[in-house]
């Protein structure tokens, strides 16, 4: 987008990244200096309180997707297009029990890894390891693509620019923090993200009200408010599971169940989904407001920045760059920890160097973000379009995964053979629906059939899995 | 069948004041947690 028809100019732009930039380094700077092993670097200490832990919790998830894409999602599925979204939060609530049973079972886990491994051997934990770094490495491509985009749209500040200063910014930190800053700074955003949307939803009532949204929907788009929407209830079943596969799965949220203080990651959880739940609301209902407004949109990704400008002006603008801005941060930096942590652990610590002492790891960890932020900068510089398709592609591979780690964690019968043709079964399936029906069904189509496959195979299975083997993670 | 004006409001207020009462949480539990010496 041209400098003129940015929101903020770029000055002011400049100036808020780099307020933001400094205040982020300096904040993991200072709490890296606690960190001595790779367990203070990887896990905080194992110590998160509940205050840092449910915010974290809600923060992680609260992507530039959620602030940008809910808006999307009321403009394109209406009222459905918001309770689709919100049922995202579901994975929080769901992984809340399982984050408990995780503590319990493996003390002194570090990785969702060492799970795969422990319950269901190498084969599955090689598959697993693949599906997953595939994944977290596009999501961790796309949010950074995002920021660059976002940034460049939002106040003029050019796309390669806006993309390198986010990225390196998480990663100094996160490097030099570890987890521990990881989830400082979390709390500090997902508090702006929350006052933030409160304060732009109440601006807006205060230019339109309810009752005059509806009527001009009613007018104008009257199918954003039917009840029987078929697109719109069908992305709740996709969206569903998808961010169930992803909670269950993604070393985001196991590192985060270890590192919370004993007693503590089930609750931390719980919150974290109460926190998040009415976001996707709060945040939609704005785009839906666009019509009564007049407020023209060239491009229904851009609605909730363009109602934001047109009520609130400049501060308006501010406010959104600030909201976007943390949303990214806090994103990137979480998802630059856990997969570097799971790089260390489940490749360098138990490949490679099996006796590496707690030091070296830490420093591995460290260099192994930079290495993630380079090849991170590197995809992202050429400006590729087409990465919320990948994303989407990998749906069925996270669906595919829901059905291994819920039975492994509570069911003795569940069974390697069980994990690996799941996972391999429903992502092949899934993958061909994606291909012939569409990305709508891809999900949904992976975990019924790796479903299928893992209660079968448990039910037929002779092996009763001693749960004490979970045990040898450290 | 379509959705009611009512039940948009009791999602537009609804959504906004759980904000406002989580962000209000949050600042509380984060109180309570220095004073226990328990933040991290």
């Amino acid at each position: 987008m041209s400098v003129e028809q940015a929101l903020l100019p770029p000055w002011l732009g400049w100036t808020l990244l780099l307020g933001f930039s400094v205040l982020w380094i300096g904040l993991g700077a200072y709490w890296g200096r606690r960190n001595k092993s790779f367990e203070d670097h990887a896990l905080a200490g194992r110590n998160i309180g509940l205050a840092l832990g449910s915010a974290t919790a809600a923060a992680t998830w609260i992507t530039s997707n959620t602030t940008m894409l809910a808006p999307q999602m009321a403009l394109q599925l209406g009222v459905w297009g918001m309770l689709a979204y919100s049922t995202a939060s579901l994975g929080l609530f769901l992984f809340a029990p399982m984050a408990t049973r995780i503590r319990q079972l493996m003390p002194t886990g570090y990785t969702s890894g060492d799970f795969f491994r422990l319950r269901y051997g190498r084969v599955a934990w090689g598959i697993f390891l693949a599906f997953t770094l595939f994944y977290s490495l596009t999501w961790l491509v796309s949010m950074a693509m995002a920021g660059g985009i976002l940034l460049n749209t939002l106040s003029g500040i050019p796309y390669g620019w806006g993309m390198s200063v986010i990225l390196a910014v998480c990663v100094a930190y996160t490097m030099r923090g570890g987890l521990g800053a990881v989830i400082g700074t979390d709390f500090i955003q997902s508090l702006i993200i929350i006052i933030g949307i409160v304060v732009v939803g109440i601006a807006v009532l205060a230019h339109v009200g309810v009752d005059e949204i509806h009527a001009n929907l009613s007018r104008e788009r009257p199918e954003l408010l039917n009840v029987l929407f078929p697109a719109a209830l069908m992305a709740i079943f996709n969206n569903l599971l998808f961010g169930l596969g992803e909670v269950f799965h993604n070393n985001v949220w196991w590192s985060r169940a270890f590192a919370f203080r004993e007693g503590l990651a089930g609750k931390a959880f719980a919150l974290g989904g109460l926190i998040w739940f009415p976001i996707p609301f709060a945040a939609g209902f704005i785009a839906l407001a666009s019509g009564a407004l007049d407020v023209p949109v060239p491009s229904a990704d851009m609605v909730g920045p363009l109602v934001v400008a047109k009520v609130l002006g400049i501060g308006g603008a501010v406010g959104i760059f600030v909201i976007v801005f943390c949303s990214l941060a806090s994103s990137i930096d979480s998802l630059l920890a856990a997969t570097s942590d799971l790089l260390t652990e489940d490749v360098y610590r138990r490949l490679l160097r099996p006796s590496a002492s707690p030091e070296t790891l830490k420093a591995t960890a460290q260099w192994i973000t930079l290495g993630l932020g380079l090849f991170t900068w590197v995809v992202c510089l050429p400006r590729v379009g087409t990465l919320a398709s990948v994303l989407f592609f990998a749906g069925p591979l996270v669906g595919a995964m829901i059905w291994p780690i819920v039975t492994g964690l509570y069911w003795r019968r569940a069974s390697t053979t069980g994990a690996v043709g799941g996972m391999l079964l429903g992502a092949g399936v899934g993958l061909v629906s994606y291909f012939a029906i569409g990305f709508y069904v891809a999900s949904l189509v992976a975990t019924a059939v790796s479903m299928v496959w893992v209660l079968a195979c448990a039910l037929l299975s002779r092996s009763r899995f001693d749960w004490s083997q979970l045990r040898e993670a450290s | 069948m379509t959705f009611s004006s009512s039940f948009l409001a009791v999602l537009v207020y609804g959504s906004l004041g759980w904000c406002t009462f989580t962000a209000l949480g949050l600042g509380g539990l984060l109180i309570r947690d220095i004073r226990r010496g328990e933040i991290w």
